[in-house]
C-alpha cells in the first residue's frame, strides 16, 4: 500500500492532560488495576507517565525505563522516549546505554535519529510515538495513529517489539 | 357332565389366573429393567459432561490497541490457531491484517510460530505458562 507522511502533531497541552485523565481509569480497568502504581508506573507531572519496560535476551532480562509525554495526546500519540531512571530524561550520548536496542519492522529504536530538519533526537521508530510524525515519516495511512487510541497502544507496540526483536543494551559512551 | 364341565372351568380359570401372574411378574421385571437402563443412560451422559468439563479451560483473551477483553471456555485440544480465530468472535472485533497473538503480560511472547499447538501441547511445553492471551495490532516503523 502506498504510504503518506502525516500532518505535522500539534501542541495542546490541556487537551493532553484532560485525555491522559480520562484514559487512565479506562486502561486501569482494562488491566483490571485500580491505581498505576499497582503496574509500576508513576505520574512524575500532570502530563507525563513513567512505565517500566523490559527485555529479555539469551535468559538475561533488563529494565527499562519509558516516559511517556501527553503534548498532543490524543488526537496523536504520545511522546515516547527511554530515560535514564535517575534523571527520568535522555540527554546523547551520556544515557544512550539506558536505552535498548530493538530494530522490529514496527519498532525501531534509533539513539541519535538526524531530523530532515536538522534536529537530532532519540526516536522510538514507531507510529504510535509522537516522535515518529515530528520527524515526518511515510506511513500506510491504516497504520495511522487514531483519535479512538490509547496511550496502552504505544506501551503495547513498545512492549511486543521488545518481546521479539530486543538485541540488549546500546553500550555506555 | 355337569361336575366335569365345572371342573373344566375351573382348571382353566386356575390357569388364567397363573398365567396373569407371569404376565405381572414379567411387566415388574420388565419395568425394573427400564428403570435400572433409565439410570444407566443418565449415568452415561453425566459422565459425557463431567469428561467434557475436564476437557475444557477459560481461555482469558485482551486486545491491547481496542481495550476490549473476553473470557470463553475452550477445549483443551484446542490449537492456539482456532482460539485466535475464536478470540475475534468473542471480543466482537474484526481481525486485521497484520494483527499478532501474544500471550498477556507485561513481557507479550509471540505464538505465531506455535499457532499449531494445542493448548495442552503449548502449556506442557511451556510455551506458555498460562490460559491468557492478547491481539496486537501492527504499528508502522523503519
Amino acid at each position: 500500500m502506498a504510504q503518506i507522511v502525516p500532518p505535522m502533531p500539534v501542541l495542546d497541552i490541556a487537551r493532553g492532560i484532560a485525555s491522559l485523565d480520562e484514559d487512565i481509569p479506562r486502561v486501569l480497568a482494562f488491566l483490571g488495576k485500580t491505581a498505576i502504581e499497582e503496574l509500576g508506573w508513576q505520574r512524575p507531572n500532570k502530563s507525563s507517565l513513567i512505565v517500566p519496560i523490559h527485555g529479555t535476551l539469551n535468559g538475561v532480562t533488563e529494565s527499562y525505563v519509558l516516559r511517556l509525554g501527553f503534548a498532543a495526546y490524543r488526537k496523536w500519540p504520545p511522546s515516547a522516549q527511554f530515560v535514564n531512571p535517575g534523571t527520568l530524561v535522555y540527554a546523547h550520548p551520556v544515557d544512550q546505554h539506558h536505552l535498548p536496542i530493538v530494530t522490529s519492522p514496527e519498532c525501531h529504536v534509533h539513539p541519535n535519529y538526524s531530523a530532515a530538519n536538522g534536529r537530532t533526537l532519540q526516536l522510538i521508530c514507531c507510529s504510535a510515538t509522537q516522535e515518529f510524525y515530528d520527524t515526518a515519516h511515510p506511513v500506510e495511512p491504516t497504520l495511522i495513529w487514531s483519535g479512538q487510541n490509547t496511550f496502552y497502544t504505544t506501551v503495547a507496540a513498545i512492549q511486543k517489539a521488545m518481546a521479539s526483536f530486543y538485541g540488549g543494551r546500546f553500550a555506555k559512551p | 357332565m355337569a361336575i366335569e364341565g365345572t371342573r373344566t372351568n375351573s382348571s382353566s380359570l386356575d390357569e388364567a389366573v397363573e398365567h396373569l401372574k407371569e404376565a405381572e411378574a414379567h411387566l415388574e421385571h420388565a419395568r425394573e429393567d427400564e428403570a435400572r437402563a433409565e439410570r444407566e443412560v443418565k449415568e452415561a451422559i453425566h459422565e459425557i459432561e463431567e469428561t467434557s468439563q475436564r476437557d475444557e479451560v477459560d481461555v482469558h483473551v485482551i486486545h491491547v490497541n481496542e481495550l476490549e477483553k473476553a473470557t470463553f471456555k475452550e477445549k483443551i485440544h484446542a490449537t492456539l490457531q482456532q482460539v485466535w480465530d475464536k478470540s475475534y468472535k468473542e471480543l466482537k472485533l474484526e481481525r486485521k491484517q497484520k494483527d499478532v497473538f501474544q500471550t498477556a503480560s507485561a513481557q507479550p511472547k509471540s505464538l505465531m510460530g506455535q499457532l499449531q499447538l494445542t493448548l495442552e501441547q503449548a502449556r506442557d511445553r511451556k510455551v506458555i505458562e498460562n490460559f491468557h492471551f492478547g491481539i496486537a495490532s501492527e504499528t508502522g516503523g523503519a
